[in-house]
């Protein structure tokens, strides 16, 4: 249920159109997967990193769409199953920005002395504490699925072979 | 403007739907059921997907009175299938290559 208030919550950083178009499809498609997820807890990360990680990066497309028109292709650079840590990257980088941002505006709020000019960033704060946890597992598991695509934990399955058996190297 | 070759999400959502007209989630569980679970969409990626395809006239929403907005759902256009099919055909020309390749390597 807090999953899908966040996800309903996220998604209001698609422009207006977008929402018309696909909200409603979107969440519901949320539920269905959600309905239907694993009672393991990394599957369950696993499935929100994607989610939430996937939401902001479709929500950057879109915007980017809008100001410079749609995109004229299909092409590797565009969609492909590797960049999930590049994205995580990009998206935190983002969210950094954003703390950076929110940091010089609670400055400036302390500044003042009042604690009634401190309470709303003081809830960014916690938003942006939220979105850091989730760009931190969102890279967390970007980097477990790159080292698995590397054949790192095959590394485990090498032998090296005897000088007598001829083949004179390791063997897999 | 379409490009080639297509990403492996792209390619697997128009060869979900090359089979037979489907709603979001149903395109999502084909996916990862053609990709051995390997590749696994997140709504975001998916309908970003899907309104560029949408744009670009390679599938459309199958118009039904009866169907909520919440389970619309979508199917290759004559553009969009012939676009799948150039692209299977340009990944068999390559997989032939390949084949001829590694068999002279290994003769």
């Amino acid at each position: 249920m807090v999953a899908f208030t966040l996800y309903r919550w996220l998604f209001r950083v698609y422009p207006v159109s977008y929402r018309e178009e696909f909200g409603e499809e979107m969440a519901s498609v949320f539920r269905d997967a959600q309905s239907e997820l694993p009672p393991e807890l990394v599957a369950k990360l696993s499935f929100y990193g994607r989610e939430f990680s996937g939401l902001l990066w479709g929500a950057l497309r879109a915007r980017v769409d809008r100001l410079f028109g749609p995109a004229t292709s299909y092409g590797r650079r565009d969609m492909c199953t590797q960049p999930r840590f590049r994205r995580s990257t990009v998206m935190l980088m983002l969210v950094m920005f954003a703390g950076v941002v929110l940091a010089m505006a609670t400055a400036i709020s302390v500044a003042g002395g009042t604690l009634k000019a401190v309470w709303p960033s003081l809830a960014a704060v916690l938003v942006f504490l939220l979105l850091s946890i989730c760009a931190a597992v969102a890279a967390v598991l970007g980097i477990l699925r790159m080292l698995r695509r590397s054949g790192v934990h095959r590394l485990e399955k090498v032998r090296v072979a005897s000088k007598g058996d001829g083949s004179g190297g390791l063997l897999l | 403007m379409e490009t080639f070759p297509l990403t492996e999400p792209v390619f697997l959502v128009l060869l979900s739907l090359a089979e037979q007209p489907r709603h979001g989630y149903s395109i999502l569980k084909d996916v990862e059921s053609m990709s051995g679970g390997r590749v696994l969409l997140s709504t975001g990626t998916l309908y970003g997907a899907l309104q560029r395809l949408l744009g670009a006239g390679w599938i459309e929403r199958v118009q039904e009175d009866d169907t909520p907005r919440d389970r619309r759902t979508y199917r290759l256009t004559p553009r969009g299938r012939r676009n799948l099919q150039m692209e299977i055909e340009r990944m068999r020309q390559l997989t032939r290559v390949a084949a001829l390749r590694m068999a002279r390597k290994e003769a």
